[in-house]
């Protein structure tokens, strides 16, 4: 079968010479929720951001459902939704502006994207902040807003880059249901997070990078069942002292 | 893969949002200083100078009006819409969707043509109002409005993904487009000029833009047939191969 996600010796060096992703490898299956865990500066976003077409990679390949993410990038990007960590938004516009303007650059009709534009601003609890401006929201509204236009073209890979970052647990609970849900209907999932507990909760399979390298892969179950759990192979993993690795010997 | 129409169409949705959220800055600032230009050369200054090729001082001096804040209009729209989403990052969202190079700037200058063209119509009206307006080739003047929009746009998205700061988005503006289009004969004609200095003139863009939409409202062009608009059709394809390579390159776009 495809897979969902597929990274081959991805190398990507920044003009000025910064190595930010080494040599990372990754096969998502179709339908996987999948962690992709690391501490900050360890390769993650700009892996993410490789994938999607905000960077270009330096070397490897990257493959969507099998589709060259460089060579057919337009087809690629239809298949892929990205919530990303900073709000890279339009500040001035209007939360349903930014979900409508996101669904028509991915060619959906105007029936189409109002029809999902509603349903996700009011999934998301964004219909009394709708006509708002986007810099007049609190933090938890504007995460709200990102992952809303994240999902308006019905991605088959959601790709989300810390999206709980500064949200308060009633929304962080709503939204592990939904995706939790979307999930279930076969969308394949990429999260990352510093919430270990939120990975341990959402993801079935899970992949540690370091210094742009990925440095440990295997099902979640199989990380977090040895001694102090997912929070200790973290650590062991990227390299952090023994003596601050909670319930180890 | 076909054309991303609807994409298209959303992104001149957003920009065309945009620049409706400044009004004052897009439209009723070009609009009072061409208006204050009229007065001062219409009723100030025109009725002390003589006419030239037959025409009343400020219907010689009308189309150089309107091609500067044409030129203004469209520079300040694709460089400043370039230069903001970048600077608040939502230029990814254009990145992560399935848009081809082309159609995103084709979305921008659609919106630089539209600023041009409405900039331009409200002082075509203030012109009539003076008595000044008329057009002698329609097909010309509208060439010269959208070919100089679009080359301004060009320009403007060039300077708008090159620049890092506000100053280096605004230099072009102080140090350029200014003092050209000052010296481009919007004043006066190559004749008035003494000799050696003519060929500052020849050698000013500006002189062919304005010459060529002047040729097309009154008929008074001062250069070779087909010379301006040849000159103008190259550097629609100089900077737009430009603008081209810095889109598939992701120069200022893609990290």
């Amino acid at each position: 079968m495809t897979p969902a996600l597929s990274i081959s010796h991805l190398r990507k060096v920044y003009r000025r010479g910064t190595v930010a992703v080494e040599d990372i490898s990754l096969s998502i299956p179709e339908g996987e929720f999948f962690g992709f865990l690391g501490p900050n500066g360890a390769g993650k976003s700009t892996t993410i951001h490789c994938v999607t077409g905000i960077a270009e990679p330096t070397s490897g390949k990257i493959e969507i459902f099998g589709i060259d993410a460089v060579k057919d990038y337009r087809e690629a990007r239809r298949l892929i939704g990205l919530c990303p960590q900073e709000f890279n938004v339009d500040i001035f516009a209007t939360p349903r502006q930014i979900v409508d303007w996101m669904g028509g650059y991915f060619g959906m009709r105007a029936a189409l994207r109002k029809e999902r534009t509603d349903m996700l601003l009011e999934r998301f609890d964004l219909i009394p902040h709708q006509k708002k401006s986007f810099r007049e929201l609190s933090g938890g509204l504007k995460r709200r807003v990102v992952l809303a236009r994240a999902l308006i073209h019905d991605p088959k890979l959601i790709i989300l880059d810390e999206p709980t970052a500064g949200v308060d647990v009633e929304l962080r609970r709503v939204l592990w249901k939904y995706l939790q849900e979307i999930n279930a209907d076969g969308r394949t999932i990429l999260l990352t997070s510093h919430y270990l507990e939120e990975v341990e909760r959402l993801c079935r399979q899970v992949a540690i990078v370091n210094k742009g390298r990925v440095v440990r892969e295997g099902t979640k179950d199989e990380m977090a069942g040895g001694p102090g759990g997912l929070e200790n192979a973290y650590l062991v993993a990227t390299g952090a002292e023994p003596d601050h690795v909670p319930g180890a010997a | 893969m076909g054309i991303n129409w609807i994409g298209l169409y959303t992104i001149i949705r957003r920009e065309v949002s945009r620049m409706w959220r400044v009004p004052v800055q897009a439209f009723v600032a070009p609009w009072i200083s061409a208006l204050l230009f009229i007065f001062i050369f219409g009723s100030v200054v025109g009725g002390r100078i003589a006419t030239i090729g037959g025409h009343r001082y400020l219907e010689f001096v009308l189309p150089g009006i309107l091609m500067m804040n044409i030129v203004n209009a469209a520079f300040l729209q694709s460089s400043s819409a370039i230069y903001f989403s970048r600077f608040v990052r939502f230029v990814e969202e254009i990145l992560v969707a399935p848009l081809s190079y082309a159609e995103m700037i084709a979305g921008s200058l659609s919106v630089v043509v539209l600023r041009a063209s409405v900039t331009g119509v409200g002082i075509l009206l203030m012109g009539i109002a003076f008595g000044a307006s008329s057009i002698e080739s329609w097909p010309l003047f509208i060439f010269w409005i959208v070919s100089v929009s679009t080359v301004f746009g060009l320009l403007g998205i060039i300077v708008g993904l090159w620049s890092k700061n506000f100053e280096q988005l605004n230099m072009p503006v102080v140090f350029f487009l200014t003092p050209l289009s000052m010296v481009g004969g919007v004043f006066n004609t190559v004749a008035m000029l003494p000799e050696w200095l003519r060929w500052i003139a020849w050698a000013n863009p500006f002189f062919y833009f304005i010459n060529g939409v002047r040729g097309a409202m009154i008929g008074v062009d001062e250069t070779p047939p087909g010379l301006g608009e040849g000159l103008t059709l190259l550097l629609l394809v100089v900077l737009g191969g430009t603008v081209w390579r810095m889109y598939s390159k992701g120069y200022g776009l893609r990290e």
